[in-house]
């Protein structure tokens, strides 16, 4: 998958309004990263890219780009 | 001779914590955001002179009141609890006088949360079908709430107190009627989800009622429960599809041929997610949490009778039965709905 699909999946946990993440922001800067917003995207990166994400490593994360790096290759920069 | 589910009762509070009171008490919150991610709208919580096992022999005098056995011909109490009336006495003990059964009958307290029902049924297999009991009620109560602090809430909107009795019995016949059995335990979770200060572990002391707040806003001291809800459903995720796996196996039996699940009934998200991972229809995946929320222990013999009541569950069915929670502990198993 692509860094931008990621994105667009990104703001749908979020019901964030589409193509409003670009990728540079931090997790705070995004007002609706609550625990609620933490297991969504748990449970999407599972669906999606058939990964259980340690939820210690997501809980270091503070920003999109931590998030990206949390999935390494599965996804790709174009 | 095999042992067999044979009545299953249950017992709720009269006290209700509704998705409207949350929602009064927590202005920046939204009850229809809520509702839909959790699929609860009523918590049913006890008084505060109530106690488990107060429900928990409430739901055994619908059991008997109901004809299905006699008080007398119960010969074992196990009941399932992590809100026990006192450390010692064993509250078990207090429910056989309370209920009187003979005093012949053997009691015992076990100390499981979400799991505890299938350890419950678990252990009256093992007397049974070793000859030790022939008519063993085991009770499963829990009262969450007690511990939950009023400003938390990622767990209060989630948690309600509940009961059940089930009778489990000794067909007289040959079939398989409970199992096979998976179980598993992982206690480096057990910090995930937790009262710090329930033992002798940390005592409770002046500063550990001291009330923080966490990142969230949640309001919560050492003397409260806490829950880490995204390493619970991380563990959820890595465990239970497996457990299911293992479990067909172990029996010899396909996804297609089981006719009803009911797993621990969490939250309408966490079951949601599972029930798509595991590939089961929604048809046979039974729900049952939006009147009572998450009652611990109790919530699987709920969804059983509350399934029974609505046809759903029928004489002949295979039903699998997933508990997985607190400790971190988990349990499955197969049963013969008779």
């Amino acid at each position: 998958m692509t860094q931008q699909e990621f994105l667009r999946e990104l703001e749908e946990v979020l019901e964030a309004d589409a193509e409003s993440i670009k990728g540079d922001e931090t997790l705070a800067d995004l007002g609706s990263w609550d625990s609620l917003a933490v297991m969504s995207f748990i449970a999407m990166v599972d669906e999606n890219y058939g990964v259980t994400l340690a939820a210690s490593k997501l809980a270091s994360a503070k920003n999109v780009e931590d998030l990206i790096a949390l999935l390494g290759d599965k996804i790709s920069n174009t | 001779m095999q042992a067999v589910i044979s009545a299953i009762e249950y017992d709720l509070p009269e006290g209700q914590l509704t998705n409207e009171m949350l929602g009064a008490e927590y202005p920046e919150w939204s009850v229809e955001k809520i509702e839909e991610k959790i699929g609860i709208s009523v918590r049913r919580i006890t008084a505060k002179d109530e106690c488990a096992s107060d429900m928990g022999v409430r739901a055994a005098e619908k059991l008997f009141a109901s004809g299905v056995c006699n008080r007398e011909d119960i010969d074992y109490l196990l009941f399932c609890t992590q809100s026990p009336d006192y450390f010692l006495p064993t509250t078990a003990c207090l429910m056989q006088d309370r209920l009187g059964l003979p005093k012949s009958c053997g009691a015992l307290d076990f100390n499981l949360g979400c799991s505890g029902y299938i350890y419950g049924l678990g252990l009256a297999k093992g007397l049974i079908e070793t000859g030790q009991a022939r008519n063993v009620l085991l009770i499963t109560a829990e009262t969450y709430s007690k511990h939950i602090h009023t400003g938390d809430k990622s767990v209060r909107t989630l948690f309600g107190d509940a009961a059940a009795a089930t009778l489990i019995q000794s067909s007289g016949k040959a079939e398989l009627k409970i199992g096979p059995f998976v179980y598993g335990t992982d206690g480096s979770g057990g910090k995930n989800l937790i009262v710090p200060t329930s033992g002798f572990r940390t005592p409770r002391t002046e500063e550990s009622a001291r009330v923080d707040e966490d990142e969230q806003g949640n309001l919560r001291s050492q003397d409260n429960l806490y829950m880490n809800g995204s390493e619970i459903f991380t563990f959820t995720l890595r465990t239970i599809p497996k457990s299911v796996k293992e479990l067909l196996s172990l029996s010899g039996k396909s996804l297609d041929d089981i006719d009803l699940f009911v797993f621990h009934q969490a939250n309408k998200f966490m079951l949601e997610h599972l029930r798509k991972k595991l590939s089961v229809p929604e048809e046979k995946f039974y729900m049952s949490f939006k009147n009572y929320g998450n009652t611990v222990s109790s919530t699987i013999p709920i969804a059983l009778k509350d399934a029974q009541r609505e046809g759903k569950l029928k004489s002949g069915d295979l039903v699998m039965l997933v508990g997985f929670g607190v400790g971190y502990s988990w349990g499955a198993t197969l049963l013969h709905w008779v």
